[in-house]
């Protein structure tokens, strides 16, 4: 039923569309959707403390027909897992999907032999473009990951690469 | 005079046109320059709740009659007054006679109107009780 073919836009331009993901790339509207406790670190992002405004990612919209990121921050189970591709579904392209967190990576902790009730990754259920690692990730992390979409999107990196002392 | 009448115009339709292209342009624009479908898995592309869930029943439900007296008590009072307003241009603008001749119209106007506080008075708006509809 799903597909994974875009039909592209009627006008290209090369240069008009560098232009354009620049612009993207610079104003990300991510999805005011949290799925566990990872939500509450995107919160904490969102907020002063770590304000993901400087990033230009700040606008959480409640509405997926607005949202160009959905940022996956929790454990997906299989009852939400609908609900999640039904919004996946309703956001316009382009989209682009963040995983956050091990339960949106892989099924974090609660893959086990047998176990009946959680989705192992959001890759299972649509193209994810960036995982963010952590249990929960820091905010710190989750600012990288937006910082890492923004590379993916313009082709250059916008800010200085952090190096591990 | 006449040349001066056809410049206007013109402004006009500049101004119109330039409206007309300010509103339905950015609608052109999104259409050459956005890509055409969206990735999806389910097929939900258009589905119209945005809140991930199933929708449940349809958005054409019957509507409860009873605001019909609160939409009532809105033209007595509130829509009334606004036709007042003029009322009193044209009364600054009377002699003695004509501003009678307003006086007897604006009572007849304001008295038919009042009738709509007759009914809902004898309809029961005015009395603080608690109202019970039983589906019986």
């Amino acid at each position: 039923m799903g597909t994974q073919n875009i039909q592209p836009a009627i006008v290209q331009f090369a240069q008009l569309d560098k232009l354009l993901a620049l612009g993207r790339a610079n104003s990300l509207w991510p999805m005011t959707f949290g799925l566990a406790c990872c939500a509450i670190e995107m919160m904490a992002t969102g907020a002063s403390r770590f304000d993901l405004a400087r990033f230009g990612a700040e606008v959480f919209r409640p509405s997926p027909r607005q949202c160009d990121v959905m940022i996956v921050a929790g454990t997906i189970s299989k009852k939400m897992a609908s609900a999640v591709e039904t919004l996946y579904d309703q956001m316009p392209e382009p989209k682009w999907v963040i995983a956050m967190g091990n339960c949106a990576i892989s099924g974090g902790p609660f893959v086990f032999e047998g176990q009946y009730g959680i989705v192992e990754g959001a890759d299972k259920l649509f193209p994810v473009d960036v995982f963010i690692p952590g249990c929960p990730p820091r905010p710190e992390a989750l600012i990288e990951g937006i910082l890492e979409l923004e590379e993916k999107v313009t082709g250059s990196r916008r800010w200085p690469r952090v190096e591990v002392a | 005079m006449e040349q001066q009448a056809t410049l206007d115009l013109l402004y006009v339709a500049a101004f119109f046109l330039g409206g007309l292209g300010f509103a339905v342009g950015p609608f052109v624009i999104a259409l050459l320059l956005a890509p055409r479908s969206t990735r999806n898995t389910q097929g939900k592309t258009k589905q119209l709740i945005e809140c991930g869930m199933e929708p449940i029943g349809d958005a054409w439900i019957r509507f409860g009659i009873v605001y019909y007296l609160y939409a009532l008590m809105f033209v007595a009072f509130a829509v009334d007054i606004l036709f007042l307003f003029p009322v009193a241009l044209v009364y600054k603008s009377q002699t003695l006679i004509g501003a009678l001749d307003a006086f007897i119209e604006i009572l007849l106007f304001v008295g038919i109107l009042s009738l709509i506080i007759i009914y809902a008075w004898k309809k029961g708006v005015f009395k603080w009780e608690r109202k019970i509809y039983s589906p019986r």
